[in-house]
């Protein structure tokens, strides 16, 4: 497919950390990548300015590709010369600084306020206050909270389309009341959407007063929720908030074609795309970065998007430790943390955010915090998913995970990435995994304004890396006990059989750009792979190659750190194809202060719940990765295997089926 | 292409531009005008944080009638500072007059509402530095421009003092005892190599020191070292982290001078950073470069190692492959070698530098 070229296109995203260029043209015809590079962001000490940042990344694509993109006062280029130095377009992203602190100020905390909460998604919003008639505060209360509060946005929404007009132009008023005891400067802006016949009222009050931006009513009725131009609204306020507060964003914004977007909104657009585009059951985005964390889902049709401030493994790891607990960290690590141990790692990481551990035990700190912070996030945004989730606990049968952040992305292995999502994100059913380690998916949804033809032929002729794709067993396995059968038959005919162990994985290097047919059966009681018991399907490799997990979900971590110091390196060795990296055991002395960490309460009924074998040693440790490694399989007899329908006083049976519930949540 | 490192200044004289700002969200009023110098205790600027407000239903009070304003009866200026019991307002006559409920002033008058804002603590911002004010950003503070030496650190327990830098006798921060007579190190700054312990902060209480530049400490100690009144600045991290030699012998060089440690507390959303400025005295006036941006990773160049096992340690760039070099941990990434000072050579990961700066 030829395409009309309407001009170059230069995509540049400022994270925290790093800034990311994207340089996109016409090549044989199609929109492509041209070039990608990265740089440190530099709005911070010395350069005070992401500019710097960018030029250093525009000027490795020059390297790269011998095309002049600044000129000698280190100006971008544009439009494009006839020397092709240049670029036609340059789009913005950030997920840098501060979010918007913003009052949301609405009639009802359930309807309006709420979908005003949701338009929030997608843009760097702290909700520092809700205003409403309900609130029980006083108009002295309401005044303190607006203006104590110190925000950058005011977000007034309420009253459906025949509502009354009333109740909302009193709080607006209220508003008015207290931004005109700030100076000029000094005043936030206003988002207006809510009532539209209360518009004119609303731009009497604010015209000429403070910034006004008005969008159509979120809640026109109780029934319909309206929030997409509200949501652009907030990307302009957020815009012009960057451009208040310097750091070059002022200049950058300025000869930007779309201003600077927040990089959570590229994330929701792509995601609605891959999601309409491959017409499974769901495509999860995960961004794991900084100080900023974003995740969009694609399920059943409709788009959420979470943004979490509070998660993050550099500038926010401090907030993310604060927000799940050292237990939740402790909870992935092979080894006893000395006292302060896991603090000490967040706080020099929070210093330090884009450095990244040397030695093994800091490298399980690392992946603890990601692991950790990842399964947090989809946690919190289970209760959105809940309509689509096949079993109560399990993640939802996302059929594509694309994956993007350093900790994610940066380990120089595949198999590193696999090995965390599999832990973090635990997905279930069939899943192909994408990694996005230079910002693409942001780019495209940058690019997507300016020509949405033009970011769909880059994702298609450019794409993402492929990870590879997962078969992941749901419910408790028996552990060594045959739990798939697989039959794999590749391009060339070749077929390979494999069976892969309850509580194992096990991995068929297929290469990225191959195909192979899978027929895949699942034998034990409970188990299944999307609510299935046999799949057959056309699968595609990546760099990791297809791995079969038969560890079951919820995933069957141990709950004591000499149990991981076995279960972690078996299970990282049998993805990666590498011989087990033994636990210095000296890592395995609790100290004085370092108890074993309560995960729950009693952890003899976790051990129940978790089907453990009873006094079984940990069996010997050998990799199982390729085409023909199967790795020992071991039987269990009968009588050993723990059946909760063996339990005969039905109020015991209850019990551990409630505590098995409970555990799954 | 070229690798930029991050840079934390370690630099003997250097030219050195600051922002001098009241907190965030303080009203104030910049005191000195651009150009002028100003000594390192003058004030720059005054402010206060915004405080509470009082709506006060006038109306009854002063028994206003329809098309009356309650501005028509006020009794003191807007914006004036009043005593909680002071007459606000008052129909001509009144007996009783409408009474300030608070000690305050009124910022709003109009139909029948008065509003009034607490008063808060003043804020007195001092210039911190010797130098010249380049910049005034009005209600804000200023841009100072000085020469001296530059040292910065990772992590402060956000104050803010002025002393005479003193280096830590060899037996180590803990060790110093003394009486009244012999305090030597009462109101001064100083420097240890060790990692600051619990034994320490109890001998700055005793010695009345201000300030202790030191490469790390326990992380258990935060909000000690938080709660002191004396500035504490790390120039390594957390943990028990030695100071690098090179910031050292720097120091060491400048003992006796008078210095301000800023021992600011980073924030994700400020660029500030912790750091210690020695003044010079023969030098004033005397131009110096301004720190180099643009300091790319090169042979030769000396770097700090932030991560462990070698956090805290200087070495010398000695190759930098072009290709990923796998680390022990598994992970594979682009490394330059680097010589320790002890001859050792080793593989550092490039996001795992520190430039001192140029």
């Amino acid at each position: 497919m030829s395409v009309n070229r309407s001009g170059s296109i230069l995509a540049v995203d400022f994270g925290s950390v790093m800034t990311r260029t994207v340089l996109i043209d016409v090549v044989d015809g199609v929109y492509r990548l041209v070039a990608r590079s990265e740089n440190r962001t530099t709005n911070d000490y010395p350069a005070h300015d992401i500019r710097v940042g960018m030029n250093r990344a525009l000027q490795a694509i020059t390297e790269v590709t011998a095309r002049r993109l600044l000129d000698e006062q280190g100006k971008l280029i544009k439009p494009e010369k006839d020397d092709r130095s240049g670029v036609d377009f340059l789009v913005t992203t950030a997920s840098s600084g501060r979010s918007l602190r913003t009052i949301l100020v609405g009639l009802v905390p359930d309807v309006s306020v709420a979908s005003a909460i949701r338009a929030t998604a997608g843009t760097y919003v702290d909700v520092v206050d809700v205003i409403t008639l309900a609130d029980g505060r006083d108009d002295q209360g309401r005044l303190n909270a607006t203006l104590l509060n110190r925000p950058d946005l005011i977000f007034i929404v309420g009253g459906t389309e025949d509502g009354a007009e009333a109740p909302v132009l009193e709080l607006a008023q209220g508003v008015r009341l207290a931004l005109s005891l700030l100076d000029r400067d000094q005043r936030p802006a206003i988002l207006f959407a809510g009532n539209t016949s209360v518009q004119p009222k609303i731009e009497a009050l604010f015209d000429d007063f403070a910034q006004l931006f008005v969008a159509p009513n979120v809640r026109p009725s109780i029934a319909v929720e309206v929030i997409q131009t509200a949501q652009r609204r907030l990307a302009q306020a957020f815009d012009a908030q960057r451009s208040l507060r310097g750091g070059g964003f002022e200049h950058i914004g300025e000869v930007s074609h779309t201003g600077i977007q927040p990089t959570a909104q590229s994330y929701t657009l792509l995601a609605n795309y891959l999601g309409e585009t491959i017409q499974g059951k769901g495509v999860l985005l995960l961004d794991v970065g900084s100080a900023v964390s974003t995740m969009s889902a694609w399920l059943d049709g409709s788009v959420t998007t979470t943004i979490r401030t509070d998660i993050g493994l550099g500038h926010s790891a401090m907030n993310t430790l604060n927000q799940i607990g050292e237990a939740a960290i402790a909870r992935w690590l092979p080894f006893y943390p000395s006292r302060d141990e896991i603090l000490e790692y967040v706080l020099n990481k929070t210093l330090r955010p884009a450095t990244i551990p040397e030695t093994l035990r800091e490298l399980y700190l690392e992946h603890a915090l990601l692991r950790a912070g990842t399964t947090a996030m989809i946690a919190a945004a289970m209760p959105i998913w809940r309509k689509t989730v096949i079993a109560e606990g399990d993640m939802p049968p996302f059929n594509l995970i694309a994956v993007a952040g350093s900790g994610f992305t940066r380990t120089g292995s595949a198999g590193f990435a696999a090995m965390l999502l599999l832990d973090a994100a635990q997905p279930t059913g069939i899943t192909r995994l994408l990694a996005d380690p230079y910002g693409l998916l942001v780019a495209l949804g940058a690019v997507a304004r300016v020509n949405p033809t033009i970011a769909v032929q880059v994702l298609d002729s450019s794409g993402l890396e492929p990870i590879g794709t997962c078969i992941s067993v749901s419910g408790h396995p028996t552990p060594e006990r045959t739990v798939l059968k697989v039959k794999i038959t590749l391009e060339s005919g070749e077929v390979i059989k494999q069976n892969v162990a309850g509580g194992h994985l096990w991995v068929y290097p297929l290469p990225a750009g191959q195909q192979a047919e899978l027929d895949v059966r699942v034998t034990g009681r409970d188990v299944h792979i999307d609510g299935k018991t046999r799949v057959r399907m056309t699968v595609e490799g990546g760099a990791a190659g297809l791995v079969f997990d038969g560890r079951g979900r919820p995933l069957p971590l141990a709950l004591t750190p000499a149990e991981r110091a076995v279960q972690m390196p078996l299970w990282f060795s049998e993805l990666m194809g590498l011989p087990v990296s033994e636990i210095d055991p000296q890592w395995l002395v609790a100290s004085a202060t370092a108890e074993e960490t309560p995960v729950v309460a009693s952890r003899k009924k976790q051990e129940k719940k978790q089907r453990q074998p009873k006094e079984k040693k940990p069996k010997e440790a050998k990799p199982r990765r390729g085409r023909r490694g199967s790795g020992p399989v071991i039987d269990i007899a009968d009588e050993d295997r723990f059946d909760i329908s063996d339990i005969e006083d039905d109020d015991q049976r209850d019990s551990i089926m409630s505590e098995l519930d409970e555990l799954r949540r | 292409m070229p690798f930029y490192p991050d840079q934390r200044h370690l630099l003997e004289a250097t030219t050195i531009r600051r922002e001098r700002h009241l907190p965030e969200f303080t009203a104030g009023k910049v005191t000195v005008a651009q150009n002028v110098s100003v000594n390192i205790r003058e004030i720059v600027a005054r402010g206060s944080i915004a405080s509470a407000y009082h709506i006060i239903e006038a109306g009854q009070s002063v028994r206003l009638k329809k098309n009356e304003d309650i501005s028509e009866f006020l009794l003191i200026d807007l914006n004036q500072i009043v005593d909680a019991g002071t007459p606000l307002a008052a129909r001509p006559k009144q007996r009783k007059p409408l009474l300030a409920p608070i000690r305050g002033k009124v910022v709003y008058a109009s139909g029948s509402r008065i509003i009034m804002q607490e008063t808060s603590e003043e804020i007195q911002l001092e210039a911190g530095v010797e130098g010249k004010v380049i910049a005034v950003q009005t209600g804000r503070g200023v841009t100072l421009e000085t020469y001296g030496t530059l040292v910065q650190g990772v992590w402060g327990n956000g104050t803010l003092v002025i002393g005479q830098l003193k280096m830590e006798p060899e037996v180590g921060l803990d060790h110093i005892f003394g009486d009244a007579l012999s305090m030597k190190y009462r109101g001064t700054i100083v420097v240890t190599r060790r990692a600051l312990k619990e034994t320490g902060l109890v001998t700055m209480v005793e010695q009345g020191i201000i300030g202790v530049i030191a490469p790390s400490m326990d992380a258990a100690l935060i909000p000690q070292v938080q709660a002191h009144t004396s500035a504490v600045m790390l120039t390594e991290g957390f943990g028990d982290i030695a100071m690098s030699a090179l910031t050292f012998n720097l120091l060491t060089k400048f003992a006796d001078r008078p210095t301000t440690l800023d021992a600011y507390t980073p924030s994700r959303w400020e660029s500030r950073r912790p750091e210690a400025i020695v003044n010079p005295s023969s030098r004033a006036g005397e131009k110096t470069a301004a720190p180099k941006i643009n300091l790319a990773l090169k042979v030769g160049m000396q770097v700090r190692l932030t991560r462990l096992p070698h956090a805290g340690k200087v070495g010398t760039v000695i190759n930098l492959p072009k290709s990923p070099t796998l680390l022990d941990n598994g992970l594979r990434v682009l490394c330059a070698q680097i010589e320790l000072v002890s001859g050792e050579r080793v593989m550092i990961p490039l996001a795992n530098l520190e430039s001192f700066g140029q």
